[in-house]
């Protein structure tokens, strides 16, 4: 799978009155597509600070020490406000724990929900429209080097199906979104008449006839063919009926049918849109009989690709391949490059003006070696320029700093904590890495399979075609917002959608800022605490509506938290962080079966469960000050199983298993076996027994 | 024991009270409107002397209101609050009712009837401060510029005690009670973590030697470490003190291991209420099910299988023939529910038992 996020080495410090506060020393985890990783710690551990650091809004004292966050082939830490503004709320979006502080308080609800929407839909439209003749653009001109026939016809074929398509696309989902409001409002009638708000059931009457008008989709309902019609015409007429007398008997007979033609209407599997692009485009599209969907289908994608994409892919094939061999060449020589920059780095002390000229020289060739064509971005290459930059631009500065005396008061800090070997390893690292990197992709580059590459290009064309036709008008944004707000948990939205925030409760707020957060459409979704304020349903419903959330949109997730219970629900990783420090790291199983580190087992420990009828284990004394952190181990001090070393020095992560690592000496080959504590112990007995059910 | 540990003790004003007999707190129809808002509607139910009673139910439906209408922070709408055998709270109409008594009473010369209905005032404001409030927020619950050592003797100082010395001997008595040492009495609360200015609201709750704490989510803000550490905290006092808590809480888990009884609110109305492990081995209102099946355990694979029940009034229940009402159910288990759910219910906790019992 794809990395999504990866954070390296990440060490972030305060400046405060009192010194330097170490909020994050030196984390490391990475983050796949559509997975939860969850963040446990206490307050003060440094896991909101990791977040803030991702979202690029730490606090102006901050000092970002070190470290990388890589995200879509871009190194967070370096890159200006300007290209911030197109990840931050777009890419990577985030719920804060007080949802008070992100709403507008003067501001109505709706407005707050559409307005990112209006102007996020109009960029995002501008940004697909950008990005697809950027590819394409690059795409036909390495076909045309391949010596592909043709190519600017046949780009034009693409281009118009692909367009076609995605219009049907768009009119498809919107008929399909149409069906589901109907059905949630069939839904909403029969409970609004059971407990009796006939002025409710009117309101939501007419809205399934307003509905129902744009309903009709071939491929869903068909306006011609279909019984809905004069259902609904007969509806309509019971409706008026139920006006006067108040009786729901018919109406409600009415609405059950329509309810189960729509429910099989949604069952239906989806046209291939491409496909119907393409023969609408020829002229060939046959009618849908309202039957076979899979069987119209395959004829269509048959005529798709026997007239013209078999033929296509392997022109698109040949593009990529000469692209691919072209950023091949390049990147042989700059292995050579790399590789002997890396020899005159040697030494003692790298002499500053060879090292500058170099490096830039070589940011210059690795820039030039990219591949620009290629969907996934080469994360090392593309984050090679800013951050060769920065540690020159370190290493240059001690250099300044190292031998003069009179020194303001930052430089006085930096001079005091600075450490050359260090950036002139880091230097070196950077290079070799990127030498390594290359290396790696050259040799894998014989087994690489153009064909199904050519697919994948094809596909993303596909997927960038469709945010291109979508717009977003004022209304279809105020439906999305009410739809969004009904998502999450809010009854009534249409008319709370004129409300402000004051005249919601704490959890609707927070359902609130959930909505305004998943508006956009985020890749990576940071949720710092999002149900610490809430109560147990309200919490269940939310932490259903993330996880429903990403497996249907294939969000990645970094989830914040104190609470273990809520971590076993969401997490597919989780890192518990302690004093600026990840003490454990692993899947969810392993860290909830098989804790190893001294802390995991206390926080286990400290909380109650349903079963739990013994005197709770609680963790000793508060967390250390991160003013002054201890040399050690830092939860030696709250730690009954702390033996001499973890005083004197910290331990390393100490591998398990691919997945599941601990900072501890109790892993250390010399260490005495030591066993969880006996709740812990037989509270994973007992959830072994249950799970074994 | 001094003459001012006397003064703190309660039996001198209600000799009558027997804790084996009748409960400690009696709430009877209690209701707090506000404007239109039904916050608390007819809710009664005993607390009997030691035990835990937990309160739980959704933000908004009334728990926080319940515990501040029996101690007097809000002017109850009606009903009775009565706390060691006496009145202590009323419905504003008996209020009056009893103002217009005294009047008449003096009007005629009954100085009998008078001094009763004096001596009954005194009792009251006596007895309410045997009644004492642990609140959510330690931060916004202790006054800023008032030292550790104010803010514990303020109760004692406004009951009339100013032996100087008598006061010290109090307040690091409690301080060493609740795990802090005496010298953090000169202190301010901004120079304490947050678990330890949690512990300085629970000394300040305990040093008027109380018998009943209403403890209003007290560590949902708190860190998971801190939690535990309080918890134990206020199982310690219970014993030592003989304390009698009403926890008012959200997080189940922790209501079910600090709680004997646990009631359960649903706007306003209390829908259940039994033993602990009664109600978590046979919950019977579709409400209660429905927040049994929301608590999130440490368990992966249990979480993979949870499967949450939602519950819809409108749907759960046909009120159209025959109105609910609060019911016993088993002995000691009662329920909000109709004569038909009663049957029910009963046959629902005859089904779990036989089914327990097979395994």
């Amino acid at each position: 799978m794809a990395k999504k996020l990866e954070v390296k080495n990440l060490i972030i410090s305060f400046r405060t009155n009192n010194g330097t506060v170490k909020a994050v020393r030196d984390i490391s985890f990475d983050i796949e597509k559509g997975e939860t990783l969850a963040i446990v710690g206490e307050s003060g551990s440094g896991k909101s600070v990791t977040a803030r650091a991702i979202m690029g809004i730490l606090a102006n004292n901050a000092i970002p020490e070190g470290g990388e966050i890589i995200y879509d082939g871009q190194d967070l830490m370096q890159i200006d406000e300007e290209d911030f503004h197109k990840i931050r709320g777009n890419r990577i979006s985030m719920i804060f724990q007080d949802p008070l502080s992100s709403l507008n308080p003067i501001v109505r609800i709706g407005t707050q929900l559409t307005e990112a929407m209006i102007l996020n839909g109009k960029a995002n439209q501008r940004e697909a429209r950008r990005t697809y003749s950027y590819k394409v653009g690059l795409l036909s001109a390495a076909m045309k080097s391949a010596g592909v026939q043709d190519v600017d016809s046949k780009i034009k074929i693409m281009n118009s199906a692909l367009e076609i398509g995605s219009k049907a696309e768009r009119d498809y989902n919107y008929s399909r979104e149409r069906i589901e409001s109907m059905i949630k409002n069939i839904n909403d009638v029969v409970i609004d008449s059971i407990n009796g708000e006939p002025a409710a059931v009117v309101k939501e009457m007419r809205l399934i006839v307003k509905d129902s008008q744009n309903a009709y989709n071939p491929f869903l309902i068909d306006a011609n063919k279909s019984e809905l019609p004069a259902l609904m015409n007969r509806f309509k007429d019971e409706m008026t009926a139920y006006k006067s007398t108040g009786d729901h008997k018919a109406t409600d007979a009415t609405l059950a049918k329509v309810k189960s033609i729509l429910e099989a209407a949604l069952a239906k599997s989806a046209p291939k849109f491409f496909a119907m692009g393409y023969c609408k485009l020829n002229n060939c599209l046959p009618e849908f009989d309202g039957k076979g969907i899979d069987a119209y289908n395959q004829a269509i994608e048959r005529k798709l690709n026997d007239g013209f994409l078999n033929g296509f892919a392997a022109d698109v094939a040949k593009g990529l391949e000469y692209s691919n061999n072209q950023a091949f060449i390049a990147k042989r020589g700059v292995v050579s490059q790399l590789d002997s920059a890396l020899s005159k780095m040697s030494g003692e002390r790298i002499d500053i003006s060879v090292c500058e000229q170099g490096c830039k020289q070589l940011a210059k060739v690795v820039e030039a070696s990219l591949d620009r064509l290629a969907i996934r971005k080469d994360s090392i290459a593309y984050t090679f320029k800013t951050s060769i930059k920065y540690a020159v631009d370190t290493y240059k500065h001690a250099l300044k700093v190292e031998n003069r005396n009179h020194l303001n008061k930052r430089d006085r800090e930096f001079k005091n904590r600075m450490d050359i070997e260090l950036y002139q390893n880091n230097i070196r690292h950077i290079i070799s890495n990127a030498s390594d990197n290359y290396k790696s992709q050259l040799a894998a580059a014989e087994k690489i399979d153009y064909i199904e590459l050519a697919h994948e290009m094809i596909t993303y064309l596909d997927e960038l075609c469709s945010k291109k036709v979508y717009t977003v008008t004022k209304r279809k944004a105020q439906i999305r917002a009410i739809e969004l707000m009904e998502e999450v948990g809010i009854t009534d939205a249409r008319r709370r959608f004129r409300q402000y925030p004051f005249e919601f409760s704490g959890g609707m707020r927070q359902r609130i800022v959930i909505a305004i957060a998943l508006a956009a459409n985020p890749d990576i979704l940071i949720c710092d605490e999002p149900t610490t304020a809430l109560d147990v349903t309200i919490q269940a419903q939310i932490l259903e509506l993330i996880n429903r959330l990403k497996a249907e949109r294939q969000l990645s997730i970094i989830f914040i938290t104190h609470d273990l219970g809520v971590v076993a629900n969401m997490a597919d990783k989780i890192a518990v962080m302690y004093a600026g420090k990840i003490v454990e790291y692993g899947t969810a199983d392993e860290v909830f079966y098989e804790p190893a580190h001294p802390y995991t087992w206390a926080l286990l420990a400290s909380m109650p469960d349903l079963d739990t009828t013994e005197k709770l284990d609680a963790i000793p004394g508060t967390p250390p000050n991160m003013l002054f952190p201890p040399v050690g181990d830092a939860f030696a001090e709250r730690n009954k199983y702390a033996m001499a070393i973890d005083l004197e020095e910290q331990p390393p992560m100490f591998k398990i298993s691919d997945t599941h690592s601990a900072a501890t000496w109790l892993l250390h080959p010399d260490a005495p076996k030591v066993e969880p504590p006996r709740i812990v112990t037989e509270r994973i007995e007992r959830m072994k027994k249950l799970g074994g059910e | 024991m001094s003459d001012l540990d006397k003064k703190l003790r309660i039996d001198n004003y209600t000799p009558d009270f027997d804790p084996a007999k009748e409960p400690l707190l009696r709430v009877r129809n209690l209701k707090q409107y506000f404007k239109a808002t039904k916050a608390v509607d007819d809710v009664s139910f005993d607390i009997k002397k030691g035990e835990v009673f937990g309160l739980v139910g959704e933000s908004g439906c009334g728990k926080t209101t319940t515990g501040r209408s029996i101690i007097g922070l809000y002017d109850i709408t009606d009903g009775d609050v009565y706390f060691r055998g006496k009145r202590i709270g009323m419905g504003a109409g008996a209020e009056k009712r009893i103002k217009q008594e005294l009047k008449a009473a003096k009007a005629a010369g009954n100085s009998a009837r008078v001094a009763e209905l004096e001596a009954d005032k005194v009792v009251h404001k006596e007895l309410m401060t045997k009644i004492q409030m642990i609140f959510q927020d330690p931060v916004g619950s202790l006054d800023p510029r008032m030292t550790v050592r104010e803010i514990i003797s303020e109760g004692l100082i406004i009951r009339g005690i100013r032996d100087k010395k008598f006061i010290d001997e109090k307040v690091s008595n409690v301080l060493e009670m609740v795990g802090l040492v005496p010298e953090h009495a000169e202190r301010y609360p901004h120079e304490f973590s947050g678990g330890q200015r949690q512990r300085i609201g629970i000394a300040r709750a305990i040093v008027l030697q109380p018998d009943l704490i209403i403890a209003d989510e007290p560590i949902s803000a708190l860190d998971v470490s801190i939690q535990a550490q309080v918890i134990n905290l206020m199982n310690d006092l219970r014993e030592q003190m003989g304390l009698t808590i009403m926890f008012i809480a959200h997080d189940l888990s922790v209501v079910k291991y600090f709680s004997d009884r646990i009631g359960v609110m649903y706007f306003g109305k209390m829908v259940e209420l039994a033993d602990s492990d009664e109600l978590f081995a046979h919950p019977l209102h579709p409400y209660t099910k429905s927040l049994l099946s929301a608590i999130p355990l440490p368990d992966p694979n249990y979480e993979k299988k949870r499967k949450r029940i939602t519950y819809v009034p409108a749907l759960s229940h046909d009120y159209s023939k025959e109105g609910p009402t609060f019911r016993e159910v088993v002995p000691g288990h009662f329920v909000y529910c109709n004569s038909e759910e009663l049957k029910k219910y009963q046959s629902e906790v005859a089904s779990i038992d036989a089914n327990a019992k097979k395994k």
